[in-house]
């Protein structure tokens, strides 16, 4: 219950003092279901009361940040669990949120960890939270797959991505997928069918993943957006793994690091190129 | 009667693959064309499509040619510290690595999908490769219908 109080008083004290103007955050309930979590956004220090956390609240906040009705209402306080402020930090070392225009309000597993600045964030998480690891079930997921012959691979991921009806769930649960024109929307070329069938949604899927290499931070918001039920995780954790392997990437946890793709080193691994 | 004639006059029974190599215009097109010169034989199976620079190459003309319905896909540039604008192969092969890994997992094996350096002096080099991969790729047989990023009419 501490939790929630210092969140509450920490959330108004920033309004009233105005170093923030809005707050994001989660609330109890959601389509009826009063076990569910949804967003909230406060911007009167008189309301704070609807603000909770506990485990459910499973959506990405940082998400948000990008929104131009969100923007124009900087300073945002926003309420973030580790996979969040990993986010956040990934956002600041990419030169999208800064002190000015964030303020972080973080939370964990029963503990409020107060008010911070970028730096601070990246610091506790460093300290705290320097193991976050996927799931144990994706990881043997992913070496179930591995396991398979490429024939049996390309009918898994067949089937699975026939599912997907392009709505872009996954893109808008996502903090890191900002660009204001993505590159499944440019038609001139038509890089990627916006046909939800075959073609198009392999190479969507597999373009989506590959822009979040070295960049996720392994939240989880965009499966759990998914109405279809597509194991995307799979395919961050995967590409994850790739990047942390051979390039060293920790994303989230250091505000001026350097983006993964886009950087290199002259002995980077190449051992698969002839 | 032209040999174009003759193979389309009668298709050959036995699978012929279709290769597509994306190279960069400063090392390997000029080393596919020092192995023209050269008189130097290989498979005719390879389509070769030239780039400014490795770093030109996106992910994405990799899944078009799979799409086109490609059988297997070579990308080729300049040696690590031979690019002409310096760095462009350094960060390609970056974005080749975590590539390969997401195409892998889904369905488009090491057996579809090869990397290398040649440089403007490996004519013989890239003919090699060339006769090489025609070689596993036939053996690995047609691409349909596994594959994954095949364009297909909408059902």
């Amino acid at each position: 219950m501490d939790l929630i109080a210092d969140l509450r008083t920490d959330a108004a004290a920033l309004l009233r003092d105005g170093r923030a103007k809005l707050v994001i955050g989660y609330r109890a309930g959601g389509a009826g279901d009063a076990a569910r979590r949804a967003p909230v956004f406060v911007s009167d220090p008189a309301r704070v009361d609807v603000l909770v956390y506990d485990a459910s609240c499973r959506q990405n906040l940082a998400s948000y940040l990008r929104k131009p009705e969100v923007r124009s209402r900087a300073p945002v306080a926003v309420v973030a669990p580790p996979p969040v402020m990993r986010s956040l930090v990934l956002l600041a070392a990419e030169s999208q949120i800064t002190d000015a225009t964030v303020v972080v309000l973080g939370v964990g597993e029963g503990v409020y960890h107060g008010v911070l600045d970028i730096a601070q964030t990246a610091a506790l998480l460093r300290e705290k939270y320097a193991d976050l690891a996927p799931s144990a079930e994706v990881v043997r997921e992913i070496e179930r797959i591995a396991a398979m012959t490429a024939e049996e691979r390309a009918a898994f991921w067949t089937a699975r991505f026939a599912r997907c009806t392009r709505c872009y769930a996954c893109r808008a649960a996502c903090p890191l997928c900002y660009c204001t024109r993505c590159i499944v929307e440019k038609n001139v070329p038509q890089w990627i069918s916006s046909a939800a069938a075959g073609h198009g949604n392999y190479a969507w899927n597999i373009v989506r993943a590959f822009h979040l290499a070295g960049r996720c931070t392994l939240c989880g918001a965009c499966e759990a957006a998914c109405p279809q039920g597509i194991p995307i995780m799979l395919l961050n954790v995967l590409a994850a793994e790739e990047a942390a392997r051979d390039f060293d990437a920790r994303p989230g946890y250091d505000p001026a690091e350097k983006p993964v793709i886009g950087s290199f080193k002259p002995d980077d691994n190449d051992d698969f190129i002839r | 009667m032209t040999e174009p004639e003759r193979q389309l006059a009668e298709p050959s029974a036995a699978f012929e693959p279709r290769l597509v190599a994306l190279v960069c215009t400063w090392c390997t097109y000029a080393g596919a064309d020092l192995a023209g010169t050269s008189r130097l034989p290989y498979a005719p199976n390879v389509r070769i499509i030239q780039f400014p620079c490795t770093g030109r190459i996106d992910p994405l003309l990799v899944l078009k040619a799979f799409e086109g319905g490609a059988d297997g896909v070579l990308v080729s540039g300049c040696h690590p510290g031979d690019c002409h604008y310096t760095s462009g192969n350094y960060h390609a092969r970056r974005r080749w690595a975590i590539v390969r890994r997401l195409l892998e997992f889904t369905g488009i094996d090491s057996r579809r999908l090869y990397f290398s350096w040649v440089s403007a002096a490996e004519g013989r080099k890239f003919a090699d490769l060339v006769n090489e991969i025609t070689q596993a790729v036939r053996a690995a047989g047609p691409f349909e219908p596994a594959n994954p990023a095949r364009r297909r009419p909408w059902t």
